[in-house]
């Protein structure tokens, strides 16, 4: 490990920094040992692993229907989208139906919480570009309020903001209380007009052109190489969404459009998630118009330990977050409680690409690309 | 790992536009960016002046847990069944049962409410409604073992804040697919689609 | 007055010099809480609340703090350097308040190479900054300290030219007789000339200043605080007060360059008070610019000085010229 104290002054003028874990912009707890010339990265060393908890083994202890609430934990930022892929697999594996109404209001949630994500990956994005001070920590203030509305219907559907524990093997746990459609309605053609608003704010700006035009280009062979997926693979020109490919809880159902844009860089990126909170939001009225009538889980509810036993058999199941492919390789062994499990993290298979694009770049443009490429800790350390 | 002697990369590469076109666009953005922000001072500022203000808690809200009396007898609703102890994630309920000769009860009944997790399974799998939950989140204390609740104190919270809708029966019967002999049309909307 | 005018000029000279100081002082902790009122009210929220009816008392809890504040020094830092650096920063950026006349009078000195006097001063804050970066030693400091010295030279140049569109307009570098010459007509009002000196004050006070879209050197979210980052307690708190002082010390020049100084109407103690107003219009002007936008790179910050600013000010100050001569009655 390099003494990040010294400065190497020897030869050249490379200088060893330390993007450490504490660091107002490493997006979690993230430490990048950066060896720069001049302003320029011509090396980066990742190191990854200080929000380790010990998810995998966690869920050999607790049975399936204790995991989804702690599920949460990996990915805290698109919280639901991870409980999925976990009773997914579950349910391939026992091969359990779900009703059409808990599928509809597993989709619901799911580009609800693409909305928030969305928001706060705006957020921070724009803050890191422009500092906890300056412009940037106004349009963070703004997303978080706009992100705060959707908390708050969930708030509203399970009474929980993060740790929700909304899905079980079967369908889901809460069904919609009174008067929640409209609150949803609203809430969503509020945030639709504000998106408008930081679009507007940020399109056509020579400032934030100038540091996300060219800046972190993953080419399309580079993309298919290194196993990113989500908004990074989508902004490089590959037409990959799971929600199209591979279509799970009654997702062919609606019609929603899949951004690709081909520069590859962090323009590219950011304009297709700007695109997905249309979409999302598109989903959302559709799944709202469309909701059919009936149970919302073909299992009873939670009533002991013992209830949910899963025989033998392996599967993985897979969600389009709103970061990439979450995957829950689940081992059952017809117990109460998984014999092994393993996550997929998108995050985790896209800070693989960090390497590629960090190189060349300025120490700024290193915050707008780990920016742009959007990790979560919980879900690259599970 | 990449080359490291990689040539320095031109990156960020603004548009090539002249310069007077693109000052007129940097003055644009100036006057654009500044009219969002000046509209947003007009709006009313989000703050809630905790604790002076309380924000209504909707009515599912998963705040601290409590134990029940029977609002008819007045009897405690806890009969030590420890079902809930069972399905607690991190473990933090212990429960010792009391058998009498009508019915059972809790003689002992601890909750570590520092290591809860505010999952509500132990609420969804009480059958007699006994735990639940309250629409208050007060917590905040200096010394932990404030926070190690005996059954007395769960009970005094039961009777201090204001319960959530949330009960045992109520999780377990919205939950619950309808019955064959009682589909009347539920049981088309039964069948689903693969997860 | 007359009083004080039959004072000896040694003694007039520090009374006024510890009355403007002390006033400055109190001015400058509350100009903090008026930003940070404004930033919240720009970003939804309230801002310091609490401490105070509205939070009046908030700079004082925050000097008191800043006081009782441990005084960190790094064990490899080099000591001199560092402790003398909050001070070398701080004395420029106090001294640029000596040369602004605040009513026709009423001033520490009114040079007659006034606006010459402020400039180069205030440019004398990058040895102070400089220093901080160097006696932390702390490669992100050292980083800040050297993106501070090009930014802060490279905008210091357009600064110049742009204020010197009201100094040849005036036809005079003593501050007192470009706010006279203002009585008739305010400076920014002169058509298209006076709006765009205007302008070109603001982005390049904006830049010299380090305040965002141009704040590269401290950026918080990259270099964490920049060349400060290894201060604690009373010097960064000095340093605090070293970098309000000087916007407000620009807010001021540009309110009596371009709009007036202390004309305004009412009774002529009423000055002072217009003078000030208009310095805290400025200074919201700037803060407002500072809430609003994503920061942009060092090198596109030096390319839009070198390759933007400075052309455009130097055919501004041509212009100008051109104006006057044209307007200039022919004997």
């Amino acid at each position: 490990m390099p003494d990040v104290r010294a400065i190497d002054y020897a030869g050249s003028e490379r200088l060893t920094m330390n993007m450490g874990p504490q660091h107002p912009s490493a997006h979690g707890v993230f430490r990048a040992i950066l060896t720069l010339e001049g302003e320029t990265v011509v090396g980066v060393d990742a190191v990854i692993g200080y929000l380790h908890r010990c998810h995998e083994k966690l869920a050999e202890t607790l049975a399936y229907v204790q995991y989804p609430t702690i599920a949460s934990k990996t990915d805290y930022v698109a919280a639901m989208s991870s409980e999925l892929a976990y009773v997914m697999a579950a349910e391939q594996i026992a091969k359990v139906e779900v009703p059409k109404r808990a599928q509809y209001l597993r989709v619901l949630v799911g580009e609800l919480q693409r909305i928030a994500s969305h928001c706060l990956w705006l957020g921070t994005w724009c803050m890191d570009m422009g500092g906890a001070l300056g412009g940037g920590a106004t349009i963070f203030l703004y997303c978080i309020r706009e992100r705060e509305l959707v908390l708050d219907l969930f708030e509203a559907l399970v009474g929980a903001r993060l740790l929700y524990g909304f899905h079980q093997v079967g369908g889901v746990r809460y069904d919609l209380p009174e008067g929640w459609t409209d609150l949803c309605r609203r809430t969503i053609d509020l945030i639709d007009s504000r998106v408008d608003e930081y679009e507007h704010m940020l399109a056509d700006n020579p400032f934030f052109d100038m540091r996300t035009k060219g800046v972190g280009v993953i080419s399309r062979e580079l993309a298919q190489d290194v196993g990113i997926s989500g908004p990074l693979l989508r902004g490089s020109g590959v037409d990959f969404d799971l929600r199209r490919a591979y279509p799970y809880s009654s997702y062919e159902d609606f019609e929603f459009r899949v951004p690709v844009e081909t520069a590859g860089d962090c323009y590219a990126r950011y304009h297709v998630r700007m695109v997905e909170f249309r979409q999302s939001a598109r989903i959302v009225r559709q799944v709202l118009d469309g909701l059919p009538e009936g149970p919302i889980s073909s299992r009873p509810g939670v009533k002991s330990l013992a209830q949910v036993k899963v025989p033998k058999g392996e599967a993985y199941a897979r969600v389009e977050g709103p970061r990439g492919e979450v995957g829950c390789y689940l081992v059952a062994d017809g117990s109460n409680k998984p014999y092994r499990m393993k996550w997929r993290g998108a995050s985790f298979s896209n800070l693989s690409v960090l390497p590629h694009i960090l190189v060349g770049a300025s120490v700024a443009d290193v915050v707008a690309i780990m920016g742009s490429v959007d990790p979560v800790f919980g879900e690259v350390d599970r | 790992m990449p080359d490291v002697e990689a040539p320095v990369r031109r990156t960020g590469a603004a548009s090539d536009r002249g310069t007077l076109s693109e000052a007129w666009a940097i003055a644009r953005a100036l006057v654009w960016g500044m009219r969002i922000t000046l509209v947003n001072m007009f709006r009313k500022p989000v703050t809630v002046h905790y604790p002076t203000v309380e924000r209504t808690f909707p009515n599912r809200f998963r705040g601290l847990l409590a134990l029940t009396y029977d609002k008819e007898t007045g009897e405690e609703n806890c009969i030590g069944c420890r079902l809930c102890e069972f399905i607690c994630p991190p473990a933090v309920i212990k429960v010792e049962m009391l058998k009498a000769e009508k019915r059972n009860y809790a003689k002992t009944f601890t909750l570590e409410l520092y290591a809860c997790e505010f999952c509500e399974l132990c609420v969804q799998v009480c059958p007699t409604d006994a735990i639940i939950m309250m629409k208050s989140f007060d917590l905040s204390t200096s010394d932990r073992r404030e926070m190690l609740l005996d059954k007395d104190r769960l009970h005094a919270i039961g009777l201090q804040h204001e319960p959530s809708w949330a009960t045992g029966n109520k999780l377990r019967d919205m939950q619950a697919p309808p019955k064959k002999a009682a589909g009347e049309g539920h049981a088309a909307a039964a069948t689903g689609g693969d997860a | 007055m007359s009083g004080f005018s039959s004072l000896p000029p040694a003694l007039q000279a520090t009374i006024m010099s510890a009355a403007v100081l002390g006033a400055l002082i109190g001015i400058l902790a509350y100009v903090t809480l008026l930003e940070r009122k404004f930033a919240a009210r720009l970003q939804s929220r309230i801002g310091p609340y609490r401490v105070g009816p509205h939070g009046l008392l908030q700079p004082i809890a925050d000097g008191v703090k800043l006081l009782l504040k441990e005084d960190l020094i790094p064990a490899s830092a080099d000591r001199p350097v560092f402790n003398l650096a909050p001070i070398v920063f701080l004395v420029p950026c106090l001294l640029i308040f000596a040369t602004i006349p605040f009513a026709p009078g009423i001033g520490v000195a009114d040079l007659n190479a006034g606006v010459l006097f402020f400039l180069a001063i205030s440019s004398l804050e990058i040895v102070g900054l400089f220093m901080a970066g160097w006696g932390s030693n702390n490669k992100y400091a050292l980083l800040s300290a050297m993106r501070a010295v090009n930014q802060i030279i490279s905008y210091d140049l357009p600064f110049l030219f742009s204020a010197l569109v009201p100094v040849m307009l005036a036809g005079s570098l003593r501050l007192s007789e470009i706010a006279a010459a203002q009585a008739g007509l305010w400076f920014i009002a002169y058509p298209v000339i006076g709006q765009l000196a205007f302008l070109a004050f603001v982005i390049t006070a904006v830049a010299a200043e380090n305040r965002a879209p141009f704040d590269i050197l401290e950026a918080e979210s990259e270099l964490v605080a920049g060349f400060r980052v290894e201060y604690s307690g009373m010097k960064f708190a000095i340093i605090q007060l070293a970098e309000y002082a000087h916007v407000l010390g620009t807010s001021f020049l540009g309110a009596l360059l371009f709009l007036g100084a202390w004309a305004g109407p009412g009774p002529a103690w009423l000055g002072p008070v217009w003078f000030l107003f208009k310095a805290l219009f400025v200074f919201l002007l700037l803060t407002w610019v500072r809430w609003s936008f994503v920061r942009i790179r060092v090198d596109q910050i030096l390319r839009v000085s070198w390759k933007l600013m400075l052309p455009a000010t130097l055919l501004l100050l041509f212009a100008t010229a051109a104006v006057i001569v044209w307007r200039t009655p022919h004997a």
